[in-house]
């Protein structure tokens, strides 16, 4: 949201239907590898855990990376973002990007 | 793309945040929900979740009519029951001359002293007699006699008690004796209809002054051992074969004397699971023959119960423990239904991996692409396709290790723990999708499996021991 001369503009960026999938995937790999790293502790294989606690962190950084990408500033006529300028005083008109 | 312009709809910036914020939770729980609902359904097709050990086997080990590798020439016959350790001295001398078995007994005894007054890892006196004491059981018997007996010990009989015999219909009478079987410690256990050539023609002689024992059918009312035979009532038409799971925080500590632990542990397990299953038996009004590895080859009787398959090591390999178990077998008159035999995609798994014939430091498992009918000597029953072994070279690496080595059923990739999901993962795509299996091979070794466990630490960690066995 930016302010200025009395017009505030929202944008607002709706995630794509893909990227909530690739978001569940993505969860699902990290369960799937925080389940075998501690079981792998507990099976005394310790360089399975090892390698499985590194795929961990790298899927983790991963997907940090790409959610605050995604939040951050875009460059104005984007296709996947919209902005409006809205009237502090005036009902609003307001878009999103499915 | 919506625009929404009624009056109704205007959007209030901290109404807005509050609402992103819900959708946001809601989108989370969503997922959250779905990962839980994926999860649930991973569970239901491969198995995990499922304690290996209760009647319900995962979905992707499929039933089959006939035993993988089931093919039999007009050679096969019933088996003489010289195993290797009967045929290892004479061919020793043979092959390397005269005294050459003594001389390597005693330069092994001589090792193993040592070795105790070294404390080396894994050979220290409480790791030797750790394996001593989990063999009292099975020594305390042998097959006929003490808990082995072919007879009744203590149980009371039916017309003791004033009752008439158990009956019941055979799924019934198979699911009553199974869950018994599993009480008493089996870790698979399935029916399969008697096969005389899966029997022993003779029981090794128990000292070089004795004769081997005949072992015969014939049409009698019960079993009955005597100086010179053992007799099996033809009315003995199944058979439950049971699998124990050995212990793999010993068995990944082979080849040592600390390791040899798990494979006595698991023949002692065998002998008390068969006997007071032979006992539940008589109990009901029947008779049954217990048997640990003597009497008949626990193999054959295994895969036509569907409990496993055979693997390139010459072994029965379990979709749930992999080869890591102990067979034993249980002879009755008691009418059951029988089980069919299974495939898990263990025999093209089996074709690409030859991790085990890697492993095997005196390479005596096989090589070859496709299962055969090329024996390796006497110790194989020939007739049967398989990937045959060189049992001689495998008993003189014992002699050398001073060990029951077993790295063969450690190395396999199908030896798991049952901890991490992912092993049922990889076990369900196999099944499904042979053409990963090299990848998994490949990820079996990068990931470390099959490589010895410290030694040490047995004594001092929390040992995960007796969890599987």
């Amino acid at each position: 949201m930016t302010s200025g001369a009395g017009v505030i503009t929202i944008t607002i960026r709706k995630r794509t239907w893909w990227f909530w999938s690739l978001a569940g995937l993505w969860l699902l790999l990290e369960v799937l590898f925080v389940q075998t790293a501690v079981a792998s502790v507990q099976e005394g294989e310790y360089r399975a855990a090892t390698i499985c606690w590194i795929v961990v962190g790298l899927l983790a950084a991963f997907g940090g990376f790409a959610w605050l990408r995604r939040r951050g500033p875009r460059k104005r006529g984007h296709s996947s973002g919209q902005q409006q300028a809205v009237s502090t005083s005036e009902p609003a008109s307001i878009s999103t990007a499915d | 793309m919506t625009e929404y312009t009624s009056a109704e709809e205007i959007f209030d910036v901290e109404e807005g945040s509050r609402q992103a914020g819900r959708r946001t939770l809601l989108k989370a729980g969503g997922l959250v929900a779905a990962s839980g609902a994926l999860g649930s359904i991973w569970a239901c097709v491969t198995g995990a979740g499922f304690k290996s050990n209760t009647k319900k086997r995962a979905m992707w080990i499929r039933t089959v009519d006939r035993p993988t590798l089931s093919e039999k020439t007009a050679d096969y016959k019933r088996f003489s029951g010289n195993d290797m350790f009967a045929l290892y001295r004479p061919l020793k001398t043979q092959r390397d001359g005269a005294g050459s078995f003594e001389a390597e007994q005693a330069s092994k005894a001589k090792r193993a002293t040592a070795w105790i007054a070294e404390k080396k890892p894994g050979y220290s006196l409480p790791d030797i007699q750790l394996s001593e004491g989990a063999w009292t059981v099975m020594h305390s018997t042998k097959p006929g006699s003490g808990l082995l007996s072919w007879t009744r010990i203590s149980v009371r009989t039916p017309s003791e008690l004033g009752t008439p015999r158990h009956t019941a219909p055979p799924e019934e009478m198979a699911n009553t004796v199974k869950a018994a079987a599993r009480l008493y410690g089996a870790g698979l256990v399935g029916i399969a209809p008697m096969n005389e050539a899966y029997v022993n023609l003779q029981a090794p002689r128990e000292s070089e002054k004795e004769k081997d024992k005949d072992i015969v059918f014939e049409d009698v009312d019960v079993p009955s051992v005597s100086d010179t035979r053992f007799v099996i009532p033809k009315k003995m038409k199944w058979v439950v074969a049971i699998a124990i799971p050995m212990d793999l925080e010993l068995l990944t500590r082979v080849p040592t004397a600390l390791g040899d632990a798990a494979s006595a542990l698991g023949y002692s397990h065998s002998a008390f699971v068969v006997s007071s299953l032979a006992e539940f038996i008589r109990g009901l009004g029947y008779e049954a023959i217990p048997c640990v590895n003597d009497t008949a080859q626990s193999v054959p009787f295994a895969l036509d119960a569907g409990i496993g398959e055979l693997g390139r090591l010459n072994k029965l390999v379990t979709p749930e423990f992999g080869p890591a178990v102990r067979l034993c077998k249980v002879f009755t008159d008691l009418p059951m239904a029988c089980d069919k035999p299974i495939d898990f995609g263990l025999v093209e798994f089996c074709k690409q991996c030859k991790k085990c014939a890697d492993a095997c430091p005196s390479r005596a498992l096989s090589f070859d692409d496709e299962p055969n009918f090329k024996t390796r000597g006497p110790w194989n029953n020939p007739g049967h396709k398989a990937w045959f072994e060189d049992s001689y070279k495998c008993l003189e690496y014992w002699q050398k290790s001073n060990s029951a080595c077993a790295i063969c059923l450690v190395s396999c990739p199908y030896t798991k723990g049952n901890e991490a999901w992912v092993h049922e993962g990889v076990k369900a795509t196999a099944s499904i999708a042979p053409a990963a299996d090299p990848v998994f091979r490949i990820m079996d070794n990068a990931f470390g499996y099959g490589k010895q466990h410290d030694l040490e630490q047995w004594w001092t960690k929390d040992s995960q021991s007796g969890r599987r066995g």
